[in-house]
């Protein structure tokens, strides 16, 4: 029972993690554009998030691990994700990249555009660090939390060392698995059901919810002491 | 045993799998001696530039995709071929005096090479998000700068988030080769637009018509929501349809645009008929009864959708719009 509540958890935060990554593209790019440039830097968010959740939610999973802690780590996520679209336009209003070279409306100032034949080309800002900037202040903090869902449900789930390398292959795999139906399901219909902000408000509720559910199955063990 | 005939059914499979493909592939008569001058991958696009020797055309494609992105005549670079680049000309008939204008998407510089030519007065910034499409554009569809174009490198939405000047004219011909820029087609794009118009000013832009584009509706009621006149000019049957958005209180009729239209035609020996292109199709849409909603930054899936084959949406009906505006 309770193994099956925790991989429930493990596949469902999966999919969240993957659902509010496609949210944080279709975040950003009013702002930014749909620049590779913004892909890639928000991607990589993520992934830095993950290694750093995997890292902290292993050392968190030894020191006394127990089912309580990690409905914490899936609820504050959930809170965290709920508060976005609360504060994501002042993130993305406060990473724009205002600097750069004159525009035309300068170019007339400046005695305007080419001579000759010479095309007169005014060359983009850098995006690549305000994007950084903007994807780490708004999705570091859910990566980081859902990052550490892995190593510590293994640690949960796994009884003895003889049975650790299939044991943190299932939770492996159920969350990949998550993550695999989080984004298809993001892309082909939530987006276009939902919008981005219920989609990132419905995401947040999810992992509210695991951690309440995680919760009471934490309290439901204690009463009745079972076999995990 | 039963493996090697396994492997033999699936040999046969792939092989007429292929030969369908190869075969599907040649279906497309216009490639029969096409000669692809150039090809390039881009950060956003595969460019391609070929040649059509037999109908004397260079065409700039997208991808792997058939859609011309623009298209010019070898011998004559300037000439529009591309109807609906020649609709999209109607706007500086509806504002004759526009001094300054702006152009978001190069594509193959079709426009621009002709506003060049014929309106070398206009001030015309061009905005294009791919620096390597201005490039094969100078490269290799004759474009060249004059003291009045500028081309900025941007994604539409930042140049009109950062923009300072105000323009008359302002032409929306931002695509790639399948799909829409879904941050480029909602009612937050539509006000940063608008506030870049000068009073009176004209917005023109370029849509898929209703039979490949489910979302036509939601997008022509974003100018409804932001204009206090709208009209659309269909581009006879090559499945694009222009949408122009006016900040003036006043209608202009059908009369008044195609005497404008010819008038611009003639003066500015634009070398095909203007008014026609006005007279045959316009339509006026401002009160036009429409109960989709606008696209909104939130909700606008514009971008799942490609560009299907019509049989895929079978649409309701040609989209009449109303003939003339209402009596006041």
């Amino acid at each position: 029972m309770i193994r099956t509540v925790i991989l429930a958890a493990v596949f469902l935060a999966g999919a969240a993690l993957m659902s509010l990554e496609m949210a944080s593209f279709r975040l950003v790019q009013p702002e930014f554009g749909s620049d590779i440039v913004v892909w890639g830097s928000l991607i990589s968010v993520f992934l830095g998030g993950l290694a750093i959740g995997a890292y902290l939610g292993g050392r968190l999973a030894d020191r006394g691990p127990a089912m309580w802690k990690l409905a914490l780590v899936l609820a504050v996520a959930g809170v965290v994700t709920l508060t976005l679209p609360l504060y994501a336009g002042a993130v993305l209003d406060w990473m724009y990249p205002g600097e750069g070279a004159p525009l035309p409306a300068e170019w007339d100032r400046a005695g305007g555009g080419a001579s000759g034949d010479q095309l007169a080309v005014y060359e983009p800002p850098d995006l690549r660090w305000p994007v950084l900037g903007a994807g780490l202040l708004l999705f570091a903090g859910p990566s980081i939390l859902l990052g550490m869902v892995t190593p510590y449900s293994a640690r949960l789930l796994i009884r003895s060392i003889p049975s650790l390398g299939r044991g943190v292959g299932q939770v492996s795999a159920v969350s990949t698995v998550g993550s695999i139906l989080g984004t298809l399901a993001t892309a082909f219909y939530l987006v276009a059901w939902m919008g981005t902000r219920w989609l990132l408000a419905a995401n947040g509720l999810v992992l509210l919810g695991l951690g309440v559910m995680l919760a009471l199955a934490h309290l439901a063990a204690r009463r009745t002491p079972q076999k995990v | 045993m039963r493996h090697s005939r396994i492997v033999a059914l699936a040999a046969v499979l792939a092989t007429a799998a292929l030969t369908a493909m190869l075969a599907l592939q040649g279906a497309g008569g216009r490639d029969a001696g096409a000669v692809v001058r150039y090809e390039y991958e881009s950060k956003y696009f595969k460019i391609r530039v070929v040649d059509y020797p037999d109908e004397g055309r260079r065409c700039l494609h997208f991808s792997r995709s058939r859609g011309v992105q623009s298209s010019m005549f070898l011998d004559d670079p300037v000439k529009l071929d591309l109807r609906y680049s020649k609709t999209m000309m109607a706007a500086l008939a509806l504002k004759p005096e526009a001094k300054d204008l702006l152009l978001v998407g190069l594509g193959g510089a079709s426009i621009p090479k002709f506003i060049q030519k014929h309106f070398p007065d206009l001030r015309m910034d061009i905005v294009e998000l791919d620096p390597d499409v201005v490039r094969v554009c100078q490269e290799y569809f004759a474009f060249k700068g004059t003291p009045n174009t500028r081309v900025v490198v941007m994604d539409g939405r930042m140049y009109f988030k950062r923009a300072e000047k105000k323009y008359d004219v302002i032409l929306l011909d931002a695509y790639a080769a399948d799909h829409i820029p879904f941050h480029l087609t909602t009612r937050e794009f539509i006000a940063l637009v608008k506030d870049r118009l000068k009073p009176g000013g004209l917005v023109a832009s370029n849509l898929w018509e209703h039979v490949v584009n489910r979302f036509y509706h939601a997008e022509l009621k974003t100018f409804q929501e932001a204009f206090p006149q709208v009209y659309l000019l269909p581009a006879g049957t090559s499945g694009n349809i222009i949408v122009f958005g006016s900040a003036e209180t006043d209608p202009v009729s059908r009369e008044e645009w195609v005497r404008r239209a010819r008038a611009v035609a003639r003066g500015r020996d634009l070398g095909f008929d203007l008014g026609d292109l006005v007279g045959e199709e316009y339509r006026y849409y401002t009160d036009r009864p429409n109960a989709e909603k606008a696209l909104t930054d939130d909700m606008a899936p514009i971008d799942t959708m490609r560009r299907e084959h019509p049989k895929f949406f079978p649409g309701t009906g040609p989209d009449s719009g109303q003939e003339e505006p209402a009596a006041p």
